[in-house]
């Protein structure tokens, strides 16, 4: 790991200007599961660390207005224990305490989890050559593309990378139409979380849509688009290889809106197995308006996966993630009814 | 021989574990210590043509950069002498991952810096990562043979044919690899977690020719070994040694899990032929197996050895065996928790699961139909074989009679496939030499010394067991000191020989010391316990010393253990075969759509002769069963052709069992004394522990689904 | 309970709600200040700091960090690369957390901080910072050990020992956080921890019965 200063700024404000006054080099750190973690395996290098966890104001969980507010610094694990979240939206929490462990739900931050990069196994080994990795090194190539790829991407995948969105969080908020506020060194914005993620193209390295400098600070997340104003009719379902403590093969968010047993709208995000959190508008498409059966449970997963491309190993995910969907949407749909 | 069942006790070390006062070795509190960090190569194979290590001096704290030109050259090796240690630091490289350059820093921080700042140059050269690779080199090994399986292949009514594959998979205790090397007064101390101190003696002194007697080595606690920290030395130590003796200072490594995955050794990838035939009663007339496994291109993790359970489950009269190495450019495998049997007998155990079913028959009255009292391989009797007794107690506690035979019967309400499974699982039952000292102070201390390894398996409470059953003695003021050369020879721990290998001595100690004592008070009646009877009588201390070998062992064995050789007698003895069993059954739940598999309940029955430590015997066969699942349903260590290496190198990726993956597992012993294998008539556990469940997960998922899965591990993707 | 109870019982001088008592727990390493809050005020500490030991070489980026282990205060110049496992087993002497991944993998360097537990080797040490670190060696009241200590006894919950720590530290916290309420919900809150050694099953029922003692669950 290479030396990096270290400053803890206790302002929004005095956060950007330090990172516009710092060399090249400067990162933000809010948890650091991710990134301390990359910095052990030499990946990420970064030579000025601004911690913005004690900037005031930020961790605050507001569930009183017309939108859900997250600051972007409230730890993952207080907004899943949070009790309007826990109660009335079960995709949100459960999203994240199906993330990690404990431990590190109370290290990481609900923003900075927006930003984790990927899971891919050849962009986290292998420094200084030995697995090529457009990500890592752009343009050295992408040994995954033809490789060991039964954890890539069957979604949004390109020439140049088929890495997986590893996050479970943002996965439930692109389906629950979130959006983040950001300040950097340009003043104050609001993204769409749909547009914070970038497909890969032929520049896999650059992930997020964020200038430098540019800090997220408050999640929200509309409930006035919602009929009842909740979400009890949601999940988030996520298979993986061990019940616990692991990345997603695949996995569903679903938001049911069901009147007199028809599906008024569904809302549907897929996760393990695309390039960014996947909102999956071809399955939704499949249930406006109708019963939700098995049969059409399915029907609507097969659908979210009519355009995948799987590799060598990976075939599975397309036949996994469309039931995956599924049993969400069933799952959804019996809380919706209780 | 005493027959009676020992008390259920505690673990005698757990209070410091619970405490977080045990000292493993990276806990070991050393003044002034340098830290080191190893380069690991990045090409599979070639050679190491420079390195410039002028970057990493520069960096702030590092004191030294060893290089290949720091080590003497590989030591000579002898045909009867001991294996050759491994390797130091070289110019060749044999695989990726071999270290190429170890930093020495003030601090762990500087020392990985450094370590990132080498900058070495190579040669690569063509390679060979799996067995499939083009420059894989077949190398056939001892065949196995009794009977005329051929023959009585032909002949059999029945017969079940299929190829069985286990994948590569590596140990993961969650102790990473470390040393702590101390250079003093001309004396080299090492602190290491190893299953095997006096090994680690021998293999340092021999790679840095030095004298093995000014070689300490303590291995007090080990956070978890499962053979990765026994079997042929870890590569680590006699760089860090070396580094000491240059720099004059106590240097300590921890190495990193990722550089572990590429230096230690790991379960090879196998595979498995098997044909099995049965005459028109279900009884077993011939097994034909060929099995063969990855192995690196001068390893010595011996091939035939799949044959050693697998030939001693049945009374099959009929038995041809063979095996051989593919040779790659890997690092050594090695002995990893059941090493042969885990693999052979998911291969093995389907197979009669096949067979079974091809009959009709069910699986647990097939197998009592086919025990035995004899040892066909050697035509000696089996000292004790409570196998069919394991299979009727555990048939009994799980409820088998309830079971529908027809795969897919079992289906639940919700569409949840139900299955239950049965197989069983033999391991050798082997014996080591001991020499033991014991000490009772009239001050209330009880020192004891004796060869041994503690690495959770429980060791220390056996032999808490039989000293506190037999003599009266202060349970808080027992020290037991094993793990340590400066105390007593040591014998490498492993092979599930721990505890047959330091129980009958410590029995014997007990009982000579109890003579030592009437001797001592020579008819006197003293009251109170033994340190009160010594202080009465006014003598400091009692000190005996005791010896014991395995049956058909002489002298010879115990010079060979002061010696710091191996010494294993068994499980074939002059006139007679010990071998211990077990038999699992499991219930797996299927989910209807995404198709994953739980496992609510296994119940595991195991014949491991007297059990002297009820509580810590228990918990090493629910181990052995969490070992089993993680290996069947979640591990393997991928490797991609084109780079060489492991690719899954972590623990986020290398997936073993977490807690949510574990529910009810019911352990019982048959716990009755094997009458000739050892004088206390215990056998072997924490290996035979293992065996057998991995196939019970894989029989009863053909149970619940009708899917016959013959590699492991069994994932989502197989059963949808 | 929310971040900020625990900061109130703590500036009432509670280590945490989990019933802990200050203890001089501290071992003393050779580059640390250890000052007991019972005997000295809190300002004793910046005096204190001209006392500790400097780092064996100075590094690019130092940086002194104060902070609260297992009730002692403690002032220390650190790399600002060190994490909070590094920090506590190399230069403290608190070994009782283990390093078992050094990527928050694996559990064994579980410790609470500010009443939270978390993964150590994961933690920069720079973020302790006027925080409050509470270690395996900070649960026991002098030779009473805390129930979840006696229940893994109790229960064999542990093998080898070395996850063990953080498999405690971790089972505290889960009970206190009222995720100790079945079985399942156990077995799910402790999946951060594995145990190699196979013994979540003693692991389970140690803490089903430390919550009925703990007066949680």
């Amino acid at each position: 790991m290479r030396p990096f200063s270290y400053i803890r700024p206790t302002t929004a404000e005095e956060a950007v200007n330090a990172f516009a006054d710092a060399e090249a080099g400067a990162r933000f750190i809010a948890g650091g599961t991710t990134l301390y973690d990359l910095m052990k395996l030499n990946i990420e290098r970064p030579t000025h660390l601004i911690d913005v966890t004690a900037i005031g104001g930020l961790a605050t969980i507001d569930t009183s207005g017309d939108r859900l507010r997250f600051g972007a610094l409230a730890p993952m694990s207080a907004v899943a224990a949070d009790p309007v979240v826990a109660g009335d939206y079960p995709v949100l929490a459960e999203a994240l305490w199906k993330a990690a462990s404990q431990q590190l739900r109370n290290m990481a931050t609900v923003g900075g989890n927006l930003l984790q990069r990927t899971r891919c196994m050849y962009f986290r080994n292998g420094v200084d050559g030995v697995y090529p990795c457009n990500k890592r090194e752009p343009g050295s190539g992408c040994a995954a593309i033809g490789g060991l790829d039964r954890g890539q991407a069957v979604l949004g995948a390109s020439g140049s990378c088929n890495a997986v969105s590893p996050g479970d969080w943002p996965v439930a908020l692109t389906a629950m139409d979130a959006s983040v506020e950001i300040v950097g060194p340009a003043g104050q914005r609001r993204v769409p979380i749909a547009e914070l993620y970038r497909l890969p193209g032929d520049t896999p390295h650059i992930e997020f849509s964020l200038a430098p400098g540019e800090l997220i600070t408050v999640i929200e997340v509309p409930r006035e688009t919602l009929e009842a104003g909740t979400a009890r009719g949601s999940t988030y379902h996520k298979i993986r290889d061990r019940e616990s403590y692991a990345f997603a093969l695949a996995s569903a968010a679903v938001v049911l809106e069901i009147e007199d047993d028809q599906v008024i709208r569904a809302r549907i995000a897929l996760g393990g197995v695309a390039t960014r959190p996947w909102r999956a508008t071809e399955a939704e498409a499949v249930l406006a308006g109708q019963r939700l059966t098995p049969e059409r449970a399915i029907e609507a997963g097969r659908a979210a996966f009519r355009t995948a491309q799987p590799g060598r190993h990976n075939r599975f995910k397309l036949e996994l993630g469309a039931r995956t969907v599924a049993d969400a949407l069933l799952i959804a749909a019996e809380r919706s009814r209780s | 021989m005493n027959t009676a069942s020992f008390p259920d006790r505690a673990r005698v070390d757990a209070r410091d574990k619970v405490l977080g006062a045990t000292v493993y070795p990276g806990d070991v509190p050393v003044a002034r210590i340098l830290h080191a960090m190893t380069v690991p190569s990045r090409i599979a194979k070639g050679t190491l043509t420079a390195l410039d290590t002028s970057a990493a001096m520069r960096v702030p704290g590092v004191v030294r950069v060893l290089t290949p030109d720091d080590f003497p050259s590989p030591a000579p090796v002898s045909e009867d002498g001991p294996p050759p240690p491994p390797p130091t630091l070289e110019w060749r490289i044999a695989y990726r991952g071999q270290p190429i350059a170890l930093v020495v820093a003030e601090t762990l921080e500087a020392a990985i810096e450094g370590a990132e700042a080498v900058r070495p140059s190579y040669a690569p050269e063509p390679f060979a990562a799996l067995i499939d690779s083009e420059d894989s080199e077949r190398d056939p090994g001892e065949d196995v043979v009794f009977g005329n399986a051929e023959v009585a292949l032909s002949s059999a009514a029945t017969t079940v044919e299929a190829t069985y594959v286990s994948p590569t998979q590596h140990h993961n205790p969650i102790e990473l690899l470390v040393t702590t090397a101390v250079w003093e007064d001309g004396r080299l101390t090492i602190y290491e977690c190893t299953q095997s101190s006096a090994g680690t003696r021998g293999a340092t002194a021999r790679a840095l020719r030095l004298d093995p007697a000014i070689v300490d080595v303590k291995s007090a606690y080990i956070g978890g070994g499962f053979g990765q920290k026994g079997g042929i030395g870890q590569r680590q130590t006699a760089l860090v040694a070396q580094a000491a003796m240059l720099l004059g200072r106590p240097v300590k490594i921890v190495m990193p899990r990722g550089q572990i995955f590429h230096l230690a050794t790991y379960r090879p990838h196998s595979r498995h032929h098997v044909r099995l035939g049965a005459d028109a009663n279900g009884k077993m007339t011939a097994a034909v197996y060929d099995a063969e496994q990855e192995q690196s291109r001068h390893g010595f993790f011996p091939c035939a050895e799949y044959h050693e359970s697998t030939c001693r489950l049945y009374g099959i009269e009929n038995y041809r065996g063979t095996a051989a190495d593919i040779r790659i450019d890997r690092q050594p495998p090695g002995w990893m928790r059941a090493p042969h049997p885990q693999a052979a007998c998911f291969a093995f155990e389907s197979a009669v699961d096949e067979l079974a079913h091809k009959l009709g028959r069910d699986p647990v009255t097939l197998r009592l139909a086919n025990d035995s009292r004899i040892d066909h391989r050697t035509g000696n009797p089996y000292s004790s074989r409570f196998v069919n007794e394991c299979l009727e107690e555990g048939a009994r506690r799980f409820g088998w009679s309830r079971r529908t035979p027809e795969p897919g019967s079992m289906t639940a309400s919700d569409g949840t496939q139900i299955g239950w499974g049965v197989a069983c699982g033999a391991y050798p039952s082997m014996m080591v030499p001991a020499i033991a000292t014991l000490r009772i102070g009239a001050d209330g201390s009880t020192r004891y010394a004796v060869s041994g390894h503690e690495m959770g398996q429980g060791i220390r409470t056996a032999i808490a067991a039989v000293l506190l059953e037999g003599l009266e003695i202060d349970p808080d003021r027992l020290e037991i000191v094993i793990g340590d050369t400066t105390a007593a020879p040591q014998h490498i721990t492993a092979g599930s020989w721990g505890t047959a290998g330091a129980i009958p001595a410590t029995a014997k100690a007990v009982a000579r010391m109890r003579e030592a004592m009437r001797e001592l008070l020579a008819g006197r009646e003293i009251a109170g316990n033994l340190h009160r009877q010594l202080s009465t009588v006014r003598r400091p201390f009692l000190q005996i010393e005791v010896s014991e070998v395995g049956p058909g062992q002489g002298p010879e064995a115990l010079q060979a253990l002061r010696r710091g050789a191996y010494a294993v007698a068994g499980p074939e003895y002059p006139n007679f075969t010990t071998m211990s069993y077990i038999a699992h059954f499991v219930e797996v739940h299927i989910e209807p759509r995404t198709r994953r598999v739980r496992v609510p309940r296994v119940v595991s029955i195991a014949d491991c002769g007297r059990v002297i430590s009820p509580r810590t015997a228990a918990s090493q066969v629910r181990g052995g069963v969490v070992w089993a699942l993680s290996a069947a349903l979640r591990e393997a260590t991928e490797i991609d052709p084109r780079y060489g290496g492991y690719l899954n190198n972590d623990l986020a990726d290398y997936v073993v069992a977490v807690n949510a993956d574990i529910r009810e597992i019911d352990v019982g012993f048959i716990d009755r004394p094997d009458p000739l294998a050892n004088s206390t008539g215990l056998k072997g556990l924490g290996e035979v522990a293992m065996v057998g469940a991995s196939p019970a997960i894989a029989n009863a998922i053909f149970h619940a689904t009708g899917k016959r899965l013959r590699e492991l591990p069994i994932r989502i993707e197989h059963l949808l | 309970m929310s971040k900020d109870e625990w900061v109130e019982e703590s500036d009432k001088g509670q280590c945490s709600g989990f019933g802990l008592t200050r203890r001089d727990t501290l071992k003393s390493g050779a580059a640390i200040v250890a000052v007991s809050l019972s005997t000295q005020g809190p300002n004793s500490a910046e005096a204190a700091a001209d006392r500790a030991a400097p780092l064996p070489v100075t590094p690019q980026y130092p940086l002194l960090v104060r902070t609260t282990v297992n009730g002692e205060m403690v002032e220390v110049e650190i790399d600002t690369r060190t994490s909070v496992l590094d920090l506590l087993r190399e230069r403290l002497g608190l070994t009782g957390a283990k390093k078992g991944c050094d990527h928050g993998q694996c559990g064994a360097c579980t410790v609470h901080v500010d009443g939270r537990r978390v993964a150590s080797c994961l933690t920069l040490a720079a973020k302790v910072e006027g925080g409050e670190v509470v270690t395996i060696e900070g649960l026991s009241d002098g030779d009473n050990l805390h129930p979840m200590q006696q229940a893994f006894i109790d229960h064999d919950a542990l093998q080898c020992g070395y996850c063990t720590p953080g498999q405690i530290m971790a089972a505290v916290a889960c009970v206190v956080e009222g995720n100790a309420t079945s079985r399942e919900r156990i077995r799910e809150y402790m999946s951060g921890n594995i145990c190699r050694c196979g013994a979540y099953a003693g692991i389970v029922a140690a803490i089903e019965d430390a919550a009925s003692k703990m007066g949680r669950g």
